[in-house]
């Protein structure tokens, strides 16, 4: 390939066979064109760098208490204040910081888990379709006992009877959903597996590993990476479902479970209580959202051979 | 605001006019069948499952036992009244001699089950629920009952070595059984079987279903029959109330309040109650068997804060007792709220800054008393500031109360929270019942020294002379050694609907529907 | 075609159908064992002692000991849970720590309390419970429907126009939604401020509307995307440019082909999605003290009664594998096409 060729962008209706980007980087290019994945990236962004470095900036803590300045209202409604832009809540902690703190949190295990699926799936996956006949089947039906329990009851059984620590709730989350990267990796794996440039490495005598990480892993990236990014989404609903009936992290550490959960009982005097993590947690999800159905719209136009 | 600026501005106390020692008219309504609905009362604790007063200590197990059981007689305990007694199933009483209490008892009244109420039943009951093997420990120590006649009954404290006059207030507070029902073992578990107003028809999931009982002695009540349901949390409660569901709910909080007040077909009735909340400690292991650990905590906690948390529901108090209660004092030595303090005595225990202390795990309910969780933050972050590494649970009240009381070995936790209301000015039913050994409940002190002051105030024949010995003695040694906290007094407010007429609030939380109407 | 070539067909066909069904069943039957010991096996090994629990928090330890030998807790795992699968055999889940036998909460008595002796049997408890769950989920899937179709059908057949933009933004907005807020938020509204929907328990069929409503609302972004994306493919296909020659009218092409080829992704995102419905369910009826099988589970853990979890799990585990099963089944019923 010539410095020419590479310098040329390739017409968009060709197939890319002249490119030098692997398909992960086409898909990635593709979504960022569209105006929906930048507008989630940069939201998440704001959200993030604001979750990150508000609460540390910010002499306010989050768990710290003040009776005399609970239910302040959020600004512009009632009597408001600037020391508390969105409200305290009924032990008169601010609402602002506790939700930053709170996105921490639900990002954080969000993303850990969805790495943690990601890494024991797709292994899984990848042995799965490789190596085939014995190890397939036991795979394949492990995935569908762990299909077969519902998140909810997992975390139920797990969490419901001792006290949850984070890890514990990363561990539940993610073996709700591996099941799914296993079987996307192990039908990647199976479709690359019978392709000519395979059989060609094995016959110069590549071992199994270096096969499997070289060549087919990348393969397996570009249908996983827009799942994964709806899965930091349905992770974090999960965590905040965990968290409002009392089995995520416990109090006073703020989670969005808990801040909702509490505001609940005073939706009716001090309603900005559990508003506010509802709705942070919508714009989170929302943008995750976006960038998610922009990545799958891209892999899909990758596919099609359109980018 | 102090505590008489309070009861004077409490809604209702004045409902009740101040009634002399009079027979029946307290319960009489006039004989007048209306179309009323039957009555929903949402309940904010479960009952138990065993229908046996004697082995339970739950307090809406007890309020359940208003409707359906008869009391040889009642305290209303108003602000302007509190020590008044009115007669249900007595109707005179009078202290023959030191040890011996004579009732007079009522006639024609009938059991549920249509068996004729007599002395034999006041013989049975006395004898059999003042065993010291029961869950339910109210009574001063075992008593004999001689059956004088079919309607004389006289109580002999004796052979127990206890003034009898103890039972004066105490009459009001215990639930009387049939004595065929206490013969025969299972009965009582089985089936409430009592004198009240009300029966009971059956339970359905976690309601209890009662009806009107006709052949009441003071006539028949006006509504059909009341409906007791357990709701387990504070804001479905209130959106059953609002939605017109329930009738009336108990345990409101602060905000709650407001919601109400700004709401028109609802009416709501505050009232000092006579049940103080406490912070308990588990006394008989370590490391709270140290009292000076016990004090530490007592002085790390601000209970102005707490009160500020509570607002409506909640009322200062400095002793052990209701300040509705006989023998109430505002005790001098009563701990507040000093870091030095805490920290001198948690130096001395051997835990200088609250270095060494094993993690002190505190629990508490939520959906039951008001603002358990909050508070307990509140107190959790207090004890933190000093140095006390607590892990603070909050848990739904079946699994708390399975968790509340003593055992060998020390209770669950180290600190548990816990209220105590007893329909009586009787002041033993919390002291004694806690604080003495032979019983210890919950916190399972054993001191010798506060065995024996109890049993002085308890053994004290003049009335004065009692309420000087809980006052000068009992309180300011609880003080000292502090095996629980006092941490207020609990106001109880109840929200119920326009269309609920005439329903009679006791200052535990015991409801009357004898001359309810409900539109 | 001649007469005994059909009916050799068909012979063959419910043959195929027999083994499919005989082997996909086996399968499951082992799926739910590998389930049930790995909760069973959960909730033996975490803290938490269920001799304690059943004798209640006044017994000195003594009984607590004796009673744990007596239910054979001592004995090695593996033993208790062939035990315990005999139970089942018989159908007997157990009974629940906490509940009486008349569906009261019990607890805070002493540990020999003859009441404690009469608990209630978890498959009962259940039992009662399912059918109300039943109706949530079906009305749930009803209202879905209604939302879902008009959207998912509108974009599916004008991919790119404002229609399929309005569909992907109803979509994400509702899947951002946590469902549980939503909740809280509509029985504030519905109930309380305009009094027009009761949210609290049962006492009647509308008090599943509310609850229903949301849930919908949680199912219908899978169904609208689903749907306009089959959709829109099956339009791209042959045979649908070509049927206009045969003048038939545009809806009648729409409805009896496409949307029947399209529901084969719809019944399998059923199968997908049950779990995170099934989430959905517990907590809304937590939210809306709706007395079905989710709130019994979340105050079964609330209150620790390990019976009654580990009878709910085993039970739901079932539900799923054989929803699965007649999922696929369902499918391969609709489009003979499909193999499995």
């Amino acid at each position: 390939m010539s410095d020419t060729v590479t310098k040329n962008e390739p017409p968009r209706h060709v197939a890319s066979t002249a490119a030098m980007l692997t398909p992960t980087q086409r898909m990635l290019r593709e979504a960022w064109s569209k105006p929906s994945f930048k507008f989630g990236f940069f939201t998440f962004t704001v959200l993030l760098l604001g979750a990150l470095i508000y609460p540390e900036i910010s002499s306010i803590d989050p768990t710290k208490m003040n009776i005399k300045a609970r239910h302040t209202p959020p600004l512009f409604v009632g009597d408001w204040s600037w020391a508390h832009p969105l409200g305290t809540d009924h032990l008169g902690r601010d609402l602002l910081v506790r939700c930053l703190v709170g996105l921490r949190y639900s990002v954080l295990i969000g993303c850990a888990t969805v790495v943690m699926m990601f890494i024991v799936g797709c292994g899984l996956g990848l042995l799965s379709g490789f190596k085939g006949k014995f190890t397939d089947t036991i795979i394949m039906r492990i995935t569908d006992a762990q299909l077969s329990i519902p998140m909810i009851i997992l975390a139920i059984a797990i969490l419901g009877v001792s006290r949850p620590t984070v890890p514990a709730i990363i561990l539940v989350l993610g073996l709700s959903g591996w099941p799914l990267y296993a079987r996307v990796a192990r039908s990647v794996t199976l479709s690359e597996k019978s392709k000519e440039y395979i059989k060609g490495q094995r016959v110069l005598g590549a071992s199994d590993w270096r096969i499997i990480f070289l060549f087919v892993a990348p393969a397996v990236l570009p249908p996983i990476a827009f799942v994964a990014v709806l899965d930091v989404a349905r992770m974090m609903i999960f965590e905040s479902i965990l968290g409002f009936l009392g089995l995520g992290v416990q109090p006073p550490t703020p989670t969005f479970g808990n801040i909702i959960a509490d505001g609940r009982k005073y939706l009716i005097n001090a309603w900005w209580i559990a508003t506010m993590p509802g709705l942070f947690l919508l714009f989170t999800l929302t943008s995750l959202n976006l960038m998610g159905s922009a990545l799958e719209g891209a892999r899909n136009n990758v596919l099609k051979g359109a980018a | 605001m102090d505590r008489r600026k309070f009861l004077e501005s409490s809604a209702m106390a004045a409902a009740v006019a101040a009634i002399p020692m009079v027979n029946g008219s307290f319960f009489a309504s006039p004989a007048f069948a209306g179309s009323d609905k039957p009555i929903t009362f949402l309940s904010a604790e479960n009952l138990t499952g065993n229908w046996n007063p004697t082995a339970h200590t739950a307090l809406s197990q007890i309020i359940f036992e208003g409707f359906v059981f008869g009391y040889l007689t009642r305290a209303p305990m108003s602000p302007d009244n509190p020590d008044e007694i009115v007669f249900e199933l007595a109707t005179a009483m009078k202290l023959i001699d030191e040890h011996t209490l004579e009732f007079k008892l009522r006639e024609g009244v009938k059991f549920h089950n249509g068996e004729p109420f007599t002395a034999k039943d006041v013989k049975a009951t006395f004898e059999y629920a003042s065993q010291p093997d029961h869950p339910a420990q109210w009574y001063p120590g075992q008593a004999r009952v001689d059956v004088i006649d079919d309607h004389t009954a006289h109580v002999k404290t004796k052979e127990f070595g206890y003034p009898a006059s103890l039972f004066w207030f105490l009459s009001a507070f215990l639930p009387i059984m049939s004595a065929k029902d206490i013969a025969d073992g299972k009965a009582l578990t089985e089936r409430p079987n009592g004198t009240g107003a009300f029966k009971f028809v059956k339970q359905d999931g976690n309601t209890t279903v009662l009806e009107a009982n006709k052949d009441f002695f003071a006539g028949a009540p006006k509504v059909p029959g009341v409906n007791f349901s357990f709701s387990g949390d504070a804001t479905t409660r209130m959106l059953s109330l609002l939605s017109g569901e329930a009738d009336i709910i108990e345990r409101l909080e602060a905000e709650q309040v407001d919601t109400i007040k700004s709401k028109s077909g609802f009416r709501l009735n505050q009232a000092v109650s006579v049940e103080n909340k406490y912070l308990w400690f588990r006394c008989s292991k370590p490391p709270f068997n140290d009292w000076r650990l016990r004090r530490a905590v007592s002085h790390a906690i601000d209970r102005d804060v707490i009160l500020e948390v509570l607002g409506a529901s909640g009322t200062p108090s400095n002793a052990w007792i209701s300040p509705v209660k006989f023998g109430y004092v505002d005790t001098p030595n009563y701990p507040k709220y000093d870091p030095e303090l805490c920290q001198k005595f948690l130096a001395e225990a051997g835990f200088p800054g609250g270095k060494g202390l094993p993690k002190l795990e505190y629990l508490t309910s939520v959906g039951f008393y008001p603002k358990t969780k909050e508070y307990g933050e509140v107190i959790t972050a207090m004890l933190q500031e000093q140095g006390f590494d607590v892990e603070f649970s909050a848990m739904e009240v079946a699994a708390w109360g399975d968790r509340l009381y003593d055992r060998p070995g020390g209770g669950p936790g180290h600190m548990i929270d816990c209220g105590w209301a007893t329909g009586s000015p009787e002041p033993d039913l919390v002291l004694r019942t806690h604080f003495h050994s032979s019983s210890k409940r919950i916190c399972g002190i054993e001191d010798p020294e506060l065995d024996a002051v109890l049993d002085k105030e308890r053994n004290a024949t003049d009335p004065a002379e009692r309420k000087r010995v809980i006052q000068e003695e009992l309180m300011p040694m609880l003080a000292e050694k502090t095996p629980s906290l006092s941490l207020f007094t609990s106001v109880f407010i109840h929200a119920m609907r326009e269309g609920l007429q005439g329903m009679f609030i006791y200052p535990n939380g015991m409801l009357d529907a004898t001359k309810a109407t409900n539109a | 075609m001649d007469g005994s070539a059909s009916a050799h067909a068909r012979k063959a066909r419910r043959l195929y159908l027999l083994i499919f069904l005989s082997r996909r069943l086996l399968q499951g039957a082992v799926v739910l064992l590998i389930v049930t010991f790995a909760i069973f096996t959960l909730l033996r090994v975490v803290p938490g002692d269920p001799a304690r629990l059943i004798v209640g928090g006044m017994a000195p330890d003594e009984v607590v000991v004796q009673k744990a030998e007596e239910l054979g807790l001592n004995d090695p795992i593996p033993v208790q849970f062939l035990k315990y699968l005999g139970e089942i055999a018989r159908g007997d889940l157990g009974n629940s720590f906490v509940r009486a036998k008349s569906g009261s909460m019990g607890g805070a008595v002493a540990f020999d309390d003859p009441s404690r002796g009469d608990r209630a049997e978890v498959l009962d408890l259940i039992v009662e419970r399912v059918p109300l769950t039943l109706q949530l989920a079906g009305l749930a899937v009803v209202f879905a429907l209604i939302i879902s179709f008009p959207l998912g059908v509108a974009a599916g057949l004008n991919p790119g126009s404002w229609k399929d933009k309005l569909a992907f933004f109803a979509g994400s907005v509702f899947v951002s939604v946590p469902n549980f807020w939503l909740g809280i938020v509509l029985a504030l509204l519905f109930s309380v401020q305009l009094g027009i929907l009761p949210s609290i328990g049962y006492k009647g069929f509308e008090y599943t509307i509310l609850p229903a409503f949301v849930l919908a609302i949680e199912m219908a972004p899978f169904i609208i995307r689903t749907l306009s994306v089959s959709i829109a493919q099956v339009m791209q296909e042959e045979f649908i440019s070509v049927a206009p020659l045969r003048g038939l009218m545009r809806s009648r092409i729409v409805g009896a082909h496409a949307i029947r080829n399209a529901s084969i992704p719809l019944l399998n995102l059923f199968g997908i999605q049950l779990g995170s419905l099934l989430g959905g369910v517990l907590v809304i009826e937590f939210i809306f003290d709706y007395p079905g099988l989710g709130r019994l589970t979340i105050n079964a853990v609330l209150q620790r009664d390990f019976p009654l979890i580990q009878g709910i799990a085993i039970f739901i585990s079932g539900m799923f594998v054989f929803i699965n099963i007649a999922v696929d089944l369902a499918a391969s019923f609709i489009d003979p096409r499909l193999e499995y």
